[in-house]
């Protein structure tokens, strides 16, 4: 298994000290607006801000390339395999029988690659500058019923956990004698099974702890539950959620309103 | 530890009370939860470089079939749904939680619903893998080409792995739903 890495970094930030609501929104905003935007320029802009908001966030170098990983592949493949599939455009630049490469093709692929990297990096800001507890805890405050929030959190608080687990099953069956690196696919799959069903056995034992753990701290014994810790709005907080809705609405009125192409 | 028949009693009992102040029961709460992680952690632990686009094949869907089969379509659409999710933004491909999250949570959702038609029988949970597994791979299609707007060559070269991947969950479920009933028949799994 890859280690896991928790992608939070503890820092104190003007993105950290943010209201997780005032981050969740300003993602949205960000997102919708890479999404109406085609021209490259413009994509490239954002991307770059993008990077000045983690680089200000301090997300560690190593985290970042864990990250990003994923990310560039796919960005690499989209700018491959566009100008494929737009044959449109006028300047033809390859004519290889039914496959045509234009010079549009190429700009729009680009640019589609800009924009998915906008919208992959986007998110880091949210994930590297705010912990579990933060997170779930603004879903709740926007919303989101207590109950499912705390299933939220069960997950999250699991998942390393089970990572864990699911190393330990693997070991165990590695020392009686069962190779996971040998066979094709499907043969390695059916090996699984024997961690797999392990791992789910002992996640069922340990969610019949917690209902138990639940009920015996009274676990939905009043519906206007309080909180020791509440979410407030700082003058701060307003001044970033204006200027996140403004980042998204002034550029979508210069589109749509005016019809400047952006 | 409460048996089957207990648990379903308590369970049973708190769906009945009016008070509980309208909360999940605890025991769904914590079974969701678990599920969920467990779906996330098995997402993250078993990719192996396959398919070009997400970079990583992996095992997530026989843990909605199995969340599916096992738990009905509610645990299959929100275990299933959320914790690919979750493993998605855990594995630094955040821009694609939400479609995950669309694309498991169906596939769960549609597995859990003709999985478990006429007892949960074997041809019903195949017939519900396969439902299940094209709503998947359409839903990702779909998206990818007109939500995250990749074109047509991005999304199309995901696709086979994205079969293969619902070949190999689905067998691999339908065998783990079958051994956890009988391993751990306290559980309550069908």
């Amino acid at each position: 298994m890859t280690r896991f890495e928790d992608l939070y970094t503890e820092a104190d930030t003007f993105l950290h000290r943010l209201d997780p609501r005032v981050k969740m929104a300003s993602v949205l905003m960000l997102s919708l607006l890479a999404i109406i935007m085609s021209a490259l320029t413009y994509l490239l802009v954002l991307l770059t801000f993008i990077f000045v908001l983690l680089l200000l966030a301090r997300s560690s170098y190593r985290k970042t390339t864990f990250a990003m990983k994923f990310v560039l592949r796919f960005m690499a493949l989209i700018a491959i395999l566009w100008p494929l599939f737009d044959p449109s455009g006028t300047p033809v630049l390859i004519r290889l029988g039914p496959v045509v490469i234009t010079e549009p093709g190429i700009w729009r692929g680009l640019a589609s690659a800009a924009r998915v990297g906008c919208l992959a990096t986007v998110w880091y800001i949210l994930i590297f500058t705010t912990s579990q507890r933060d997170l779930v805890r603004g879903l709740v405050k926007l919303g989101l019923r207590f109950d499912f929030g705390l299933a939220l959190a069960i997950a999250l608080r699991y998942f390393p956990t089970f990572g864990t687990v699911m190393d330990s099953i693997i070991d165990a069956q590695r020392s009686r004698g069962m190779e996971f690196e040998k066979g094709n696919i499907f043969v390695r799959a059916r090996k699984y099974v024997a961690v797999l069903g392990p791992a789910i056995v002992s996640a069922l034992k340990t969610a019949d702890m917690l209902a138990l753990a639940l009920q015996s701290r009274a676990y939905g014994a009043r519906r206007n539950r309080t909180y020791l810790r509440e979410l407030n709005m700082r003058p701060s907080d307003y001044v970033a959620l204006v200027a996140a809705l403004a980042m998204f609405i002034v550029p979508a009125i210069a589109k749509y309103a005016f019809s400047i192409p952006i | 530890m409460a048996s089957g028949t207990e648990n379903e009693e308590i369970l049973d009992d708190e769906l009945d009370q009016p008070d509980g102040a309208g909360f999940v029961p605890p025991i769904i709460v914590a079974r969701y939860g678990v599920l969920t992680a467990l779906t996330a952690a098995v997402t993250f632990a078993t990719f192996i470089y396959f398919a070009p686009t997400k970079g990583y094949f992996n095992m997530g869907d026989s843990m909605v079939f199995f969340c599916a089969f096992a738990f009905g379509w509610r645990a299959g659409a929100i275990c299933g749904g959320v914790g690919s999710a979750v493993a998605d933004v855990l594995l630094g491909a955040g821009f694609f939680a939400p479609y995950t999250f669309l694309a498991k949570g169906s596939e769960g959702l549609v597995a859990g619903i003709i999985g478990r038609l006429n007892g949960g029988s074997k041809l019903a949970k195949v017939l519900g893998v396969a439902a299940g597994g094209s709503c998947m791979v359409v839903t990702y299609l779909l998206c990818e080409v007109y939500l995250l707007d990749v074109g047509w060559g991005a999304a199309l070269a995901e696709a086979p792995g994205n079969v293969i991947q619902v070949i190999v969950g689905g067998t691999v479920g339908i065998l783990l739903a079958w051994y956890v009933k009988r391993v751990y028949p306290a559980s309550g799994a069908l």
